[in-house]
């Protein structure tokens, strides 16, 4: 009985899903909890399987995208329990992952008796595990179970993938998006109608404020600190947000003619434009279409960094990496402006726990750094979201898109997801679970197996006058043939020839004792008007041995050997008319009428 | 005590637990919180009667409460449920409640929940209520019949019982699961009188075909040999019975289990032995040409039922086949292996396996190409086959084998339908063979049969270098690094190696558009160079070959995009300066100042602190080794002689090592500063004797110098500290408070926020801001 099978999560920590489907095991991502710091931030892969190894059990992973919410116990997973099979992500993923692994490596090994961590020499190991998929392209994981990317928006490299088993099938969305943003497309999707949908949740209410109020109020924030001479730092990870957010700044710059300099990390721009270079085909088509005229990122306003400007007096705006403040250029520009009321430090992004980002979005303003000195943060901080993933009106529109059987929701809050649920239920009438994080959602599913029917049958079939048509389904009698994995219908005498084997005949036969002092042939010919004026439809005969046949029944009437005055009859019938003949011994148990 | 202090003392919190359960609408969180809470009280058998006084506890655990309503349906709420109860059974009274509000029946079905948790947790608790059951006073003299048990125990250990019988394989897979943790955890007599009476109804379990459960059959059994296994009567036959009634890719995992025992019958370990071999010698059996050496089975090579789960579907074969050779893999280097260990059939089988999987063996027997048809181009199979060749290089073999092995090695290496993955694994067992090929007694150099296989391997080498993909630059990289490593000082690799291209395409590596292969290269060169096979022969014309890739490094370190080929540079510049590599040595100096230059202004923590691991080097070859690095050590380092140290301190002014290493102290990378500590720590040591804290304190300078620090530590590192004289120097190691420092930052990044106040701090803060926040991740 095949099924599909996931456990998942209410929750916006880790994502880690596994599926079953029609014998295959797939883990989709293999993300790490970013709200915790201890054992509770990596999956408990002892859920599993408890003993055996895991290679044997899982055919392969699949990564949707490079957040470490969705990647970041993958080394863990693949070097230090020890996955040794294959591991699918898209090439942008793999290109991108190993910086984000590293700056987590980072702010962990900061940490006291983080000692049992990954290394980087892990994190490379683990890449080199990865088979980097196209989008469109269908890869044959093994004889039986294929996987196809789509593209979902999102961030650079993010994919949804379709998990195939024979007929059966499951899409993961990991994180999409529907709407073009400023560098990258809508998530697109095949009507591939599968048997479950598993979606992502994040912004399950919310049909979220139009995307141009989030930017205005970005600029004007920006804009307020620059007129009243204050800096703005923008802690940045390279790549996705930074890029969308320098092109928004410039263009604001030219219209409102702003002086105020814009700068940008230190190596932070060829390194985004080594990666948009590499991956122009995942961007949207207005960016593919800017970059074969000029390098998008020779920018009018945005200059390059150099760390000496951090002390020069006046308003700026600076892009500077990493993106939770834990170490390196953003964290020593964050040290020197945090103690300026009129500076703003705006953070586009989520923070693990434990960095100075993460601190200060909770709200801490007395941060005790390294050497002993407590910092005191005058500066404000604000937090922006621009982070792209669907909302509820893109959700529906996917799930219209991808017809699936069954969705399941993930990745999102209880409440919000029993809202997504009704509504998808209503519209779309299919069934659609939330597991909660840790629970197993079992769907049976009806897989079609292809049957070949042999032409003998086929032939005979036709015989008959009547051709085969898809519209008209027709019982067909035959034997089914299962050898190699490969059924086949044929006919008995084909079916007895190929396995060499002989025919018999089953026959049921039964006694009916009737009382009747007359002869055995007397009887026999009470038998036969008898059911001859019952069973109007069949052919009833009465042969010379004195025996009378209904189709196939035979009927013999004997005498019986203690009592003279009852006569036996012996009924016998072959299995194809099991139905005709038990009819006909409960008739004949009721006895004959009497002769008139 | 306390604990009921603190209850009588606060009545609030009995309060809170008690609107708990009133209020309606309350969310799962809380109340799996207040359930949690009134365990960890309850835990306390005084804190337990005083809230039995109020009746609180059947309110909260007990059918009246959570358990009954629709908040039961939220998976947090049944988890705090049980984690509250898992905390209050703990004593007499705990389990004499446990036992009237029938909470035990709600743990059996808990068993059975949709959450994985809840249903893991729910078996772990009725472990430990067993426990708390059986053990006490009478312990010792229970007998195995269940009269004189404790009621609560006789009700689970029924629950059990029942389960083992069930006809339904999930009941069956949670009595297992349930005695597993039951024999691993608990370490009391009544176990072997479990034993006693459970095992009839586990052995009953094999009379069933199939076996249900079999995974936790098998761990059952091996947690209840790990444990003791001669105190519980008749595991060995168990055990034997189920080697042979579990097919045989269910029984690998036992048989594997049963060989890593330290004293088991060798009746049993033959019989597991043999499960994990057969899959192997079937393969060996189905692949001789002709009736040949002996296989690695006499007699049982021709299992039947292996032969058939073999034959059966690819996938089968393919989890059968990388299961053996995994476990025989695992079990290669253990002490308590089988012994005698067929190294000579396991080598032949390995070989043939990878020989099928290639294509390049064509049996002719049915098995055989049957065998072959499922192998060929398999990749799970052959990385198994991989690593387990490597594994086996431990031992020896049979001339002839072994050149088998390097030639089937070859085979991988050359073929272009091996993936990256598979080129990388038999990279990887390649180097295990070579390094462990026998030296030709009385030679140092290398056996003749290497040297002739390194004649072939150099050139795929090179091939495999040029790779369009990353992955097979990098393992073929990494290969030259590690073959280097051990081989630079052998004549017959030199003189191979310096015969192919191979060092001046590792040269070119280090323009690689990946970084990880630039890293790799950077760490291959560096490896050559040390040994003097480094690139292009050092012609006449050009006589600063070697020269020129210390510039190269040094050009990497300084504008190189990515931190992999920097902390590579940092790596094999350390590397040089210790073992006194010539260009190194040819101007220390220069060279030192140079790289910490570069090092300084990088934007990667690993670089800076490499930087300081180099810097350290170079201390130690001007003042001498650091001492012990034992903390515990009492000798304080010796202090250096002053006319040696007098110069040193020169050296170190003049390359600017204090510039740079002031510069680390106050990083805010806090290992990079942890690192300069250690060294400014060390030195002044060193420095101890060298004048008078007078002598240069008071200087207009060094108040300047002290200026300057200060503002580097408040994070304003713009200004440069200048140039500095030696006793400024020692003045300033002095004034710092090292110690103080050393210890602040031996503690967590995050100490502060571990602390109660942050917490406070968190949660106020969370009121106003969270929300939002929870759901973004970037």
């Amino acid at each position: 009985h095949p099924s599909t099978r996931a456990g998942a999560g209410q929750d916006v920590g880790r994502s880690c899903i596994l599926v079953s489907i029609a014998g295959k095991n797939v883990m989709l991502d293999c993300g790490m909890h970013m709200g915790f710091s201890d054992d509770r931030r990596f999956p408990d892969f002892s859920y599993i399987t408890r003993s055996g190894r895991l290679t044997d059990f899982l055919d392969c992973v699949i990564i949707s995208h490079f957040h470490l919410d969705h990647c970041g116990a993958l080394p863990y997973f693949s070097e230090m329990v020890g996955y040794d099979g294959p591991i699918y992500m898209t090439q942008p993923t793999q290109a991108i992952c190993p910086i984000l692994l590293e700056d987590y490596r980072k702010i962990a090994v900061d940490k006291k008796g983080e000692a049992n961590f990954f290394t980087s020499q892990m994190i490379k190991d683990c890449m080199k595990k990865v088979v980097a998929v196209h989008l469109h392209q269908t890869v044959q994981v093994d004889d039986e179970l294929e996987i196809k990317a789509y593209y979902a928006g999102h961030v650079l490299g993010a994919a949804m993938f379709q998990i195939k088993v024979g007929s059966e099938s499951v899409v993961y969305t990991g994180d999409y998006n529907m709407t073009p943003d400023r560098h990258l497309g809508a998530a697109w999707i095949d009507k591939c109608r599968p048997n479950l949908l598993i979606t992502e949740s994040t912004y399950a209410t919310t049909i979220r404020d139009s995307k141009r109020c989030r930017e205005r109020d970005f600029l004007k924030k920006v804009h307020e600190t620059v007129e009243r001479g204050g800096k703005v730092l923008i802690p940045v990870f390279a790549l996705g947000r930074a890029q969308e957010l320098c092109i928004l700044l410039e263009t604001f710059w030219e219209r409102m003619d702003l002086k105020a300099p814009i700068y940008f990390s230190t190596g932070l721009t060829e390194k985004a434009n080594h990666y948009y270079k590499l991956f122009i085909p995942w961007t949207n088509q207005k960016i593919r279409k800017t970059f074969v005229q000029r390098n998008m990122f020779e920018f009018k306003h945005i200059k390059a960094f150099d760390r000496a400007f951090a002390d020069s007096p006046g308003p700026m705006v600076v892009f500077a990496t990493p993106g939770m403040l834990h170490a390196g250029q953003s964290l020593q520009i964050f040290r020197k402006w945090a103690g300026n009321e009129k500076n703003m430090v705006i953070m586009p992004g989520y923070c693990v726990q434990g960095t100075v980002g993460h601190k200060i979005l909770s709200g801490q303003r007395k941060l005790e750094m390294e050497g002993r000195q407590v910092l005191e943060v005058k500066m404000q901080v604000e937090y922006m979201s621009f982070s792209a993933h669907a909302d509820a009106k893109g959700i529906m529109q996917l799930v219209g898109q991808a017809e699936p059987e069954n969705v399941l929701l993930v990745h999102g809050e209880a409440k919000k997801m029993e809202f997504l649920k009704q509504k998808i239920e209503q519209e779309f009438r299919v069934s659609c679970y939330m597991p909660a994080n840790g629970e197993t959602v079992t769907l049976p599913t009806s897989p079609s197996i292809p049957v070949g029917i042999s032409l003998g049958l086929l032939k005979r079939e036709m015989a008959q006058g009547l051709l085969p048509d898809s519209k008209k389904p027709r019982l067909l009698h035959g034997i089914l043939i299962m050898k190699d994995s490969n059924f086949r219908l044929v006919s008995s005498e084909q079916a007895l020839k190929e396995l060499g084997l002989a025919e018999h005949q089953l026959r049921f036969t039964c006694r009916v004792h009737l009382h009747d002092t007359r002869k055995e042939q007397e009887t026999a010919v009470r038998v036969y008007s008898h059911l001859k004026s019952v069973l109007k439809d069949h052919c009833v005969q009465h042969l010379p041995d004195g025996s009378v046949t209904v189709e196939s029944i035979l009927i013999q009437a004997a005498a019986h050997s203690e009592d003279p005055g009852t006569k036996v009859l012996l009924v016998s019938w072959t299995y194809q008319d099991e139905e005709l003949g038990s009819y006909l011994t409960s008739l004949l148990k009721k006895g004959l009428p009497q002769a008139s | 005590g306390s604990s009921l202090l603190l209850l009588q003392e606060n009545p609030c919190l009995v309060e809170l637990l008690f609107h708990v359960l009133k209020s309606q609408d309350l969310s799962s969180r809380i109340l799996s919180f207040s359930l949690r809470l009134a365990g960890i009280f309850a835990a306390q058998e005084n804190c337990f009667q005083y809230l039995q006084q109020g009746e609180l506890l059947p309110m909260l655990f007990g059918e009246v409460g959570p358990l009954g309503g629709a908040a039961w349906t939220a998976p947090a709420v049944r988890s705090g449920w049980i984690q509250g109860l898992r905390t209050l059974a703990q004593h007499p009274s705990a389990l004499r409640f446990l036992a009237a509000c029938g909470a035990v029946d709600t743990i059996f079905s808990l068993q059975g929940d949709p959450s994985l948790f809840v249903a893991s947790a729910a078996g772990q608790l009725l472990v430990h209520i067993l426990d708390l059951a059986m053990r006490g006073p009478a312990e010792g003299h229970r007998s195995p019949q269940a009269c004189d048990w404790p009621a609560c125990a006789q009700k689970i250990v029924g629950h059990i019982e029942d389960s083992l019988c069930s006809t339904a394989v999930p009941q069956v897979t949670q009595a297992l699961s349930v005695l597993t943790t039951a024999f691993g955890h608990c370490h009391g007599l009544w176990t072997q009188g479990l034993w006693v009476r459970l095992s009839p109804l586990v052995a009953r379990l094999l009379e069933k075909d199939p076996v249900p459960a079999s995974h936790s059959l098998v761990d059952l059994l091996l947690s209840v040999a790990r444990s003791a296994p001669s105190s519980y009567r008749g595991l060995w036959e168990t055990l034997a019975q189920t080697l042979s009634h579990l097919s045989p890719t269910q029984a690998g995992p036992l048989a594997l289990g049963i060989l890593k025992l330290q004293d088991c019958p060798q009746a049993l370990r033959t019989q597991a032995f043999g499960i994990l071999l057969q899959p192997l010698a079937c393969v060996l059996e189905a692949a001789a040409q002709a009736p040949g050496p002996p296989g690695l089975l006499e007699g049982a090579a021709g299992n039947s039922m292996t032969v058939d789960t073999l034959l059966s579907s690819k996938s089968a074969c393919v989890g059968l086949l990388c299961c053996a050779l995994a476990h025989l893999g695992l079990l290669q280097p253990l002490p308590q292996r089988p012994s005698p260990w067929p190294q000579a059939p396991l080598l032949g089988a390995a070989v043939t396996i990878l020989r099928l999987c290639s294509g390049s063996a064509a049996p002719t027997s049915d098995v055989g190409s049957r065998l072959c048809a499922i192998l060929v181009g398999c990749g799970r199979v052959q990385r198994a086959a991989l690593d387990f060749l490597g594994a086996l290089s431990q031992g020896t073999g049979p001339q002839e084998l072994v050149t088998q092995v390097f030639s089937v090695l070859l085979e991988y290496l050359v073929s272009p339908e091996s993936s990256s993955m598979v080129l990388k694994k038999a990279f990887q067992a390649t180097l295990r063979w070579l390094l462990s090929s026998p030296k030709t007694p009385g030679c140092c150099d290398l056996d003749p049969h290497t040297q002739l296989f390194l004649r072939e391997l150099l050139p795929v080498l090179q091939k495999r270098l040029c790779s369009p993909c990353w992955e097979v630059r990098d393992s073929g990289l990494e290969f030259l690094t590690q073959m280097t490593r051990h081989w630079g000082g052998q004549a017959g690799f030199r003189q191979a190696l310096l015969a192919s291209e191979v060092p001046e395409l590792t040269k070119q590596l280090l323009r690689d558009p990946e970084s990880y292969v630039r890293a790799s290269a950077v760490t291959a060169t560096g490896q050559l160079s040390s040994w003097g096979l480094c690139a292009t022969p050092a012609s006449p014309e050009c006589p600063g070959a070697q020269q020129s890739l210390l510039v190269e490094l040094l050009h990497i370190l300084s504008t190189d995009s990515e931190g992999f080929p920097r902390r590579a540079v940092m790596q094999v510049f350390t590397e040089w300066l210790r073992d006194g590599h010539a260009d190194v040595a040819e101007d220390a100096e220069r060279f030192v100042a140079g790289v910490l230059q570069a090092a300084s202004r990088d934007l990667d923590w690993e670089v800076r602190a490499q930087g300081l691991e180099l810097a350290l080097v170079f201390l130690e070859q001007l003042l001498g080794q650091r001492g012990s690095r034992c903390p515990y050590a009492v000798a304080l380092p010796e202090t250096a002689p002053p006319g040696v140290l007098a110069q040193a301190l020169q050296v170190l002014c003049r390359v600017q090592l204090f510039e740079f290493a002031f510069r680390a102290l106050f990083d805010c990378d806090r290992p990079v500063a942890q690192k300069s500590c250690d060294l400014l720590l060390f030195l002044r040591a060193k420095a101890a004797p060298c004048g008078s804290p007078q002598e240069a304190g008071d200087s207009p300078n060094m108040a300047s110098v002290e200026a300057t620090l200060q503002r580097w530590q408040a994070g304003e590192q713009g200004q440069p500290l200048g140039y500095l004289e030696p006793g400024a120097v020692v003045a300033l190691l002095r004034s710092v408070d090292l110690e103080g420092l050393r210890d602040t930052l031996a503690e967590s990044s995050d100490h502060v926020e571990k602390s109660p106040q942050s917490l406070l701090q968190d949660m106020l803060a969370a009121v106003g801001v969270l929300g939002e926040n929870e759901a973004d991740c970037y």
